[in-house]
């Protein structure tokens, strides 16, 4: 437990050394927020508007999702580069177990990204109002879970790729199915109905439905804005996804980082 | 999802924008590479060529300008295939105005990038730039939205250098009904402004900033 620590502080350190990087990065979400969101306003159609009341109260969750993801896979890009300087030889040699390792740094990419979310998730409670305690609980749970996941992804892929390029490919690749197979930017009902049209492929809807960026945020939406309903199912989607890339990640790092 | 009232046909709108924005990111990257240079040395190498310097930022704005245009060339393709019919003479000034634009945007790149000479701060800058330059724009919504969302945007946007190059992008595609552009005159003045601002000031900084080692 405490080699997990020492891991934990290891990269807490390292995140706050990008501060001014990490300033840039929110000022860039806030401009989301802030610019495209209040115009997008003034352009939804009515049927939308009816479903989601405002396209800046239904947007403010999908950033603060959008957020999360940034900065958890922030993690991924520092793992591939001690990779390529090979740093991760000198990870090795400290007093502590590969899986204790590997934990530290899924652990660690996690809390990266809730310490980010934050001032995105307090925005989002300011405009929106507040959750109660229980949905705050709720929430942050299962955002934490969900920055695991997703740093667990971002490590799988900066152990299985050998140069930033192709990370940086991959990263863009996984960015793009994931959010914009999701109900970040639109609601999960339009993109079914596309679906139902055979306007969408059926196969996109179904992974816009499972996708954890779709249940994470529909969750904040169902606590903050009682659309859509809540449902269990929001929060299972992302601990299978956590469950799932936590294992990979930590499997992955130990095995690969250890073959190079 | 889209009003089809504010605009008729929002797919094709966003197609076009898409290219310019796309257009903006890659013409940007010549400034990464002036670190990447000063890096590894190659910026001696440059400075020594029997090329003066004016005759340096010039050819880099046009190099970073040309590069982007061949990146982003399949995206256009992309764009036209989408949008269908277009209008031969307006296609080709639009074109003309795309690549001083990407010049223009190539030339800011290295003109920020000489002047701030840390790649961690230069990549934030343009993070943050990239953010609220492409948003106060016309690339994603028509200049009339934003103006009724907000003046101080609508103000910004009206002079930004992506509405000109997305509007007259549009133009030349022969989506004007969807930009509501009265004048092309305007933006491709607009664009020129910008082409002529940023390779006149990027060669004097340049100039000043890169002589005995002063990048470093």
């Amino acid at each position: 437990m405490k080699a997990i620590l020492h891991i934990l502080e290891h990269d807490l350190r390292n995140f706050f050394r990008y501060k001014w990087w990490l300033v840039g990065l929110i000022s860039m979400n806030l401009a989301d927020l802030f610019i495209m969101a209040i115009v997008y306003n003034r352009m939804i159609s009515s049927e939308v508007a009816k479903q989601i009341t405002s396209y800046f109260n239904f947007f403010a969750p999908g950033l603060t999702v959008t957020g999360l993801f940034a900065s958890a896979f922030m993690i991924g890009r520092e793992i591939n580069m001690e990779r390529r300087r090979e740093i991760h030889h000198y990870m090795l040699s400290l007093p502590m177990t590969r899986l204790e390792l590997a934990i530290g740094r899924v652990l660690s990419g996690g809390l990266r990204g809730m310490i980010y979310m934050s001032p995105l998730l307090f925005t989002c409670f300011v405009f929106l109002g507040f959750p109660t305690v229980a949905q705050l609980l709720i929430i942050l749970i299962v955002l934490f879970f969900l920055a695991i996941g997703i740093s667990g992804l971002s490590i799988a892929i900066a152990v299985s790729t050998s140069s930033l390029e192709k990370f940086i490919t991959a990263r863009g690749l996984v960015y793009y199915t994931l959010f914009f197979c999701s109900s970040v930017f639109y609601p999960l009902s339009l993109i079914q109905d596309l679906g139902r049209d055979g306007k969408f492929p059926m196969i996109l809807v179904n992974l816009a439905e499972i996708n954890p960026l779709s249940n994470g945020s529909d969750m904040i939406r169902s606590f903050l804005l009682g659309t859509p309903t809540f449902s269990p199912n929001m929060i299972l989607s992302v601990l299978i996804f956590s469950t799932i890339f936590t294992l990979v990640a930590a499997f992955a790092y130990i095995e690969i980082i250890e073959r190079t | 999802m889209i009003n089809v009232t504010v605009v008729e046909d929002y797919f094709r709108y966003y197609v076009s924008g898409l290219s310019i924005m796309t257009l903006y990111s890659a013409a940007i990257f010549i400034g990464f590479d002036i670190y990447e240079e000063a890096d590894h040395g190659v910026f001696e190498y440059l400075l020594s060529l029997p090329v003066s310097r004016r005759q340096l930022v010039l050819g880099r704005s046009i190099g970073g300008g040309l590069r982007s245009f061949i990146y982003v060339g399949p995206l256009i393709g992309v764009s036209l295939y989408v949008i269908g019919a277009i209008n031969p003479l307006n296609f080709l000034i639009a074109l003309f105005a795309l690549f001083l634009f990407s010049f223009g945007v190539s030339g800011m790149s290295i003109t920020i990038a000489v002047m701030i000479k840390s790649s961690d701060r230069f990549d934030i800058l343009m993070g943050v730039l990239d953010a609220l330059i492409v948003r106060l724009s016309t690339a994603m919504y028509p200049l009339a939205i934003v103006q009724s969302a907000n003046p101080l945007y609508g103000g910004v946007a009206s002079f930004n250098p992506i509405t000109f190059a997305a509007d007259l992008f549009r133009w030349g595609t022969g989506l004007e009904t969807i930009t509501t552009l009265d004048n092309p005159l305007i933006p491709l003045l607009g664009v020129i402004a910008f082409f002529a601002v940023f390779t006149f000031v990027g060669v004097i900084i340049y100039e000043r900033r890169i002589e005995g080692g002063g990048w470093q």
